[in-house]
């Protein structure tokens, strides 16, 4: 099977903007992706547009996808959509980089796009809601904050950690996003600014949670040929991985981390060669990894699930510095779901945007040093989706 | 109808069947009535120190339901040989649609047993009562008489001040124990001294003092008066009747010692038994939860029993035993919640506003029907191939993924809480909202349940009821139980929640 990489990407501002569109920020996000190619971009040479949405709120839910291409100019290209809640756009580049590698198609969009913040609270919280399972988890009266609050009950009961690292995470995030001009929440927070915030959901405080935020994101996959063509400093899609798992929480086989993450990830790093050290550890193969932090807790999972440390260490993984810059592994360079912003169908795109900016060296004050390859690690819900992508700097792996 | 017929009196026999086990349930939100005279300035309802308050999620079935258990378990049997159900309640959580169905299954009440509703007025507690000991029981069959209620009135005024909450149960079978010595039975056309308009929640009345104490008193007189009509000479005589406590019907803490002498009964008799003191005006519930107490005290021999609804009618029973009669009344609670008024309020949803716009997570009534055996009762399934259990029972095998039959496996409904959290106030789902704006944040849980032998468990998620926001730790052990869930198109639902065990 041929390579795919990634030749452009962009993203509009993730925040709120509540008299923007779906079709306008995605618009602002495709305009973003088409400027960073290196080469000169004909929108004819797209074949295909896999984009991601949930439709929160209950706007364009059919023919969501083609009411976007259309609108960006990508007349008569076949675009379908991709549901699979928060991690819809992860997937959305997933099915791109299938469409290159089968031969199927030479250049694909995805991305993704999400309005939330022009609706009230209590009708974003039942399109959040309608992701979670419906039947019996949501009936029990959680919210998705609910629900990861019980697996952070789980990682304290089962790991001893220590619920300030849940704090830990939203420092360290809300520092990386202060350096990154698209972020929703680009600020510094302090320890007690998190530790002292109002609980949502015990025991995870505001800070713990991510905000609802409108964005966009835009990725175009490319194969050999075409990113010869149109990049001088293409990304490699060095594997992809990806997995189910029941929706609901109490039909897992544990609480207390992402059984589809872990099955993901083990597939993505397969197809990357990437192996874990004596220690079980991957973090010597990559150099930053944007994870689904939804939650303060997901992160932590995260640093278990996709290799980087056990999961009894997960919660000195960030106290100690491991997963910020000069660490094991810089984790969430972009600020992360957390201070980024979380525009639910726009996520997973958005993470492979972060990563191609940090693998040619686009990214800023927050540019992770010497970075040549890293993982995005998107999550649909609360596990019942995962989608792990790894990405390298394409010349600096065909030197090694 | 002949000339000589007294129109006044109806003809009650005395039927053969007996109470063979007893079980009660009083909620633990509890108002003292010195809260009312602070808010207020004064008390309106006479004799009433403090009165049980339902919570957000309880309702007359929810407390049926409680009850109903609870007299299971004294009996120690399941309900599968019960052939009636009959259910008593002035406040049933809907004015149209036969509650005691729902209730039913949420027992597990075979289908084929006759279901019995009794309302209209607060005579329906002995009604329901009368109808169970007058079943045609089948050897080894059971009736089951569950009278509930929760009254609201305006709150400025003694009814309200005086509306409790609680609920009773009876099992009945041929041979009980306690068993009815003799009935009798009374009505008279008063109007207007108790009811309820059409649509109304709350309860009325013209206030025309007089008469509402002389129609009490005449009727509940006539109801002893025809307790010989059954077996001939236990109707009150001169000297009273020779009972050792008289479970009489209290609207308030004072008017059931305004009937001592129409019944024939000293005020000790009738304060021994009753529970209008402490949890209030429990309507059709209310003399049958004065015999509840008595057959719970050793002590007490024969009890009258004075069942009254407006209209007016009154029931009279002379009930003895023979035996023990195995009660678990959960009245007195050590985990009572004393209410301020404002949060009384909050609780009656007398303060709280309308349901959040954005809808609930669409769950539509057909398929919900589908899910009542796991809602209701807890029905796990059993992998006909690996013998693991899988919940809700449906779908491929958790464990061994094959795509299989269930066996069912009715859950026992005991576990411990694998996971735990805490919804604040905003964090609700839309459709949790005013829950928990009128009864607080509520702890939400994954439970491991037991199976009902060996050490399998399935899990399930469920929310904490009974117990304050933040009470659970993962590790806890909890107990299933049956409350309201949340309300969508008008139409109530009615799932399991849990409590920790040991709390009631």
């Amino acid at each position: 099977m041929r390579d795919a990489y990634v030749v452009g990407a962009g993203q509009s501002d993730f925040g709120s903007f509540p008299e923007e569109s779906y079709r306008s920020l995605f618009a602002t996000a495709y305009e973003e992706a088409v400027e960073s190619v290196d080469g000169e971009f004909h929108p004819d040479a797209v074949d295909e547009a896999v984009l991601g949405t949930l439709g929160v709120g209950g706007r364009q839910i059919g023919l969501s996808g083609p009411a976007v291409t259309e609108h960006v100019g990508l007349h008569g290209v076949p675009t379908t959509r991709v549901e699979n809640a928060c991690a819809a756009s992860g997937y959305a580049v997933r099915q791109a980089v299938q469409a290159v590698k089968s031969g199927m198609a030479d250049l694909v969009l995805a991305g993704g796009y999400e309005v939330m913040t022009d609706a009230s609270g209590d009708a974003t919280r039942y399109w959040l809601g309608v992701s979670g399972e419906t039947e019996w988890e949501r009936l029990s009266g959680t919210t998705f904050a609910g629900v990861y609050a019980q697996m952070a009950s789980a990682h304290v009961a089962e790991y001893g950690t220590d619920p300030d690292a849940l704090s830990e995470v939203a420092v360290k995030n809300h520092s990386h996003g202060a350096m990154n001009p698209h972020a929703h929440l680009g600020f510094e927070c302090t320890l007690e600014d998190a530790r002292d915030a109002p609980v949502v959901a015990d025991p995870l405080t505001l800070y713990h949670c991510c905000p609802t935020t409108d964005g966009a994101a835009a990725v175009l996959v490319a194969s050999e040929d075409v990113a010869s063509e149109l990049s001088t400093d293409p990304v490699r899609v060095a594997g992809v991985g990806a997995a189910s798992d029941a929706v609901g929480l109490f039909q897992r086989d544990t609480y207390a981390g992402v059984p589809a993450s872990a099955m993901a990830a083990e597939r993505a790093y397969d197809r990357a060669g990437i192996d874990a050290d004596e220690a079980g550890a991957v973090t010597d193969a990559l150099d930053f990894a944007e994870v689904h932090d939804c939650f303060a807790i997901a992160e932590l999972m995260a640093y278990a699930d996709l290799g980087f440390c056990a999961p009894e260490d997960a919660g000195a993984f960030v106290a100690d510095g491991r997963s910020d810059h000069g660490g094991d592994v810089v984790v969430n360079s972009s600020g992360g779901l957390k201070s980024k912003g979380h525009p639910i169908g726009a996520t997973g795109a958005g993470q492979v945007v972060e990563a191609y900016k940090q693998l040619r060296g686009e990214a800023g004050d927050r540019q992770v040093a010497d970075a040549e390859r890293g993982v995005t690690h998107n999550v649909g819900g609360s596990g019942g989706a995962a989608v792990v992508h790894v990405l390298e700097r394409a010349s600096e792996v065909s030197a090694r | 109808m002949s000339d000589d017929a007294a129109p006044e009196t109806v003809e009650a026999s005395v039927g053969s069947n007996g109470i063979r086990a007893v079980g009660a349930y009083a909620p633990r939100n509890r108002l003292p009535a010195s809260e009312v005279e602070a808010a207020w300035g004064s008390v309106q309802a006479s004799g009433v120190g403090e009165k049980a308050v339902p919570g957000a999620d309880e309702d007359a079935l929810t407390m049926a339901h409680e009850a109903a258990t609870n007299a299971l378990h004294a009996d120690g049997t399941d309900a599968s040989s019960i052939g009636l159900l009959a259910f008593a309640s002035t406040t049933p959580p809907v004015e149209e649609e036969d509650v005691a169905v729902r209730l039913g299954s949420t027992l597990g009440v075979p289908e084929t047993a006759r279901h019995e509703s009794f309302g209209g007025s607060t005579r329906a507690g002995t009604r329901a009562l009368a109808t169970g000991l007058d079943a045609d029981l089948g050897d080894g069959e059971l009736a089951l008489v569950v009278a509930s209620d929760c009254p609201k009135g305006e709150p400025a005024g003694e009814r309200d001040q005086a509306a409790g909450a609680g609920a009773v149960a009876f099992l009945v079978v041929d041979d009980g124990p306690a068993s009815a010595l003799a009935r009798g039975t009374f009505v008279r056309p008063s109007p207007g001294t108790r009811f309820r308009e059409r649509g109304s929640e709350r309860v009325d009345g013209l206030g025309v003092t007089s008469y509402d104490r002389a129609t009490f008193t005449e009727t509940l007189a006539g109801a002893v008066d025809d307790l010989d009509s059954g077996t001939g000479d236990e109707g009150a005589g001169d000297g009273g009747l020779d009972v050792d406590a008289a479970a009489v019907q209290a609207p308030d803490g004072a008017m059931p010692y305004r009937a001592t002498g129409a019944l024939g009964v000293d005020a000790e008799a009738i304060q021994r038994v009753a529970t209008v003191h402490d949890l209030g005006d429990t309507g059709a519930a209310s003399a049958l939860l004065g015999l509840a107490r008595a057959l719970d005290d050793p002590d007490v021999g024969p009890v009258l029993v004075a069942g009254y609804g407006s209209g007016a009618g009154a029931d009279a029973f002379v009930v003895d035993t023979t035996d023990a009669v195995p009660a678990a009344l959960v009245l007195e609670r050590d985990d009572e919640r004393t209410l301020s008024y404002a949060e009384y309020l909050r609780l009656r949803d007398e303060i709280v506003p309308e349901p959040p716009e954005g809808g609930g997570a669409y769950v539509s009534v057909p398929s919900w029907r589908r899910t009542l055996p796991q809602r209701h009762r807890l029905v796990a399934g059993r992998c006909s191939e690996c013998g693991s259990l899988a919940f809700p029972p449906e779908g491929a095998c958790g464990d061994c993924g094959s795509l299989t039959a269930y066996e069912d496996v009715q859950l026992p409904g005991t576990g411990r809480i694998e996971a735990a959290t805490t919804i604040s106030q905003g964090g609700a789902p839309p459709e949790f909202a005013q829950q928990q704006q009128r009864d607080g944040d509520f702890d939400v849980v994954v439970v491991a349940f037991d199976a009902p032998t060996g050490d399998a468990t399935v899990s399930a998620p469920a929310q904490v009821t009974d117990v304050d926001g933040g009470s659970v730790d993962v590790g806890d052990d909890v107990v299933a139980t049956v409350r309201r869930i949340y309300t969508q198109e008008g139409v109530t639902r009615y799932g399991f929640k849990v409590r920790p065990a040991g709390r009631r």
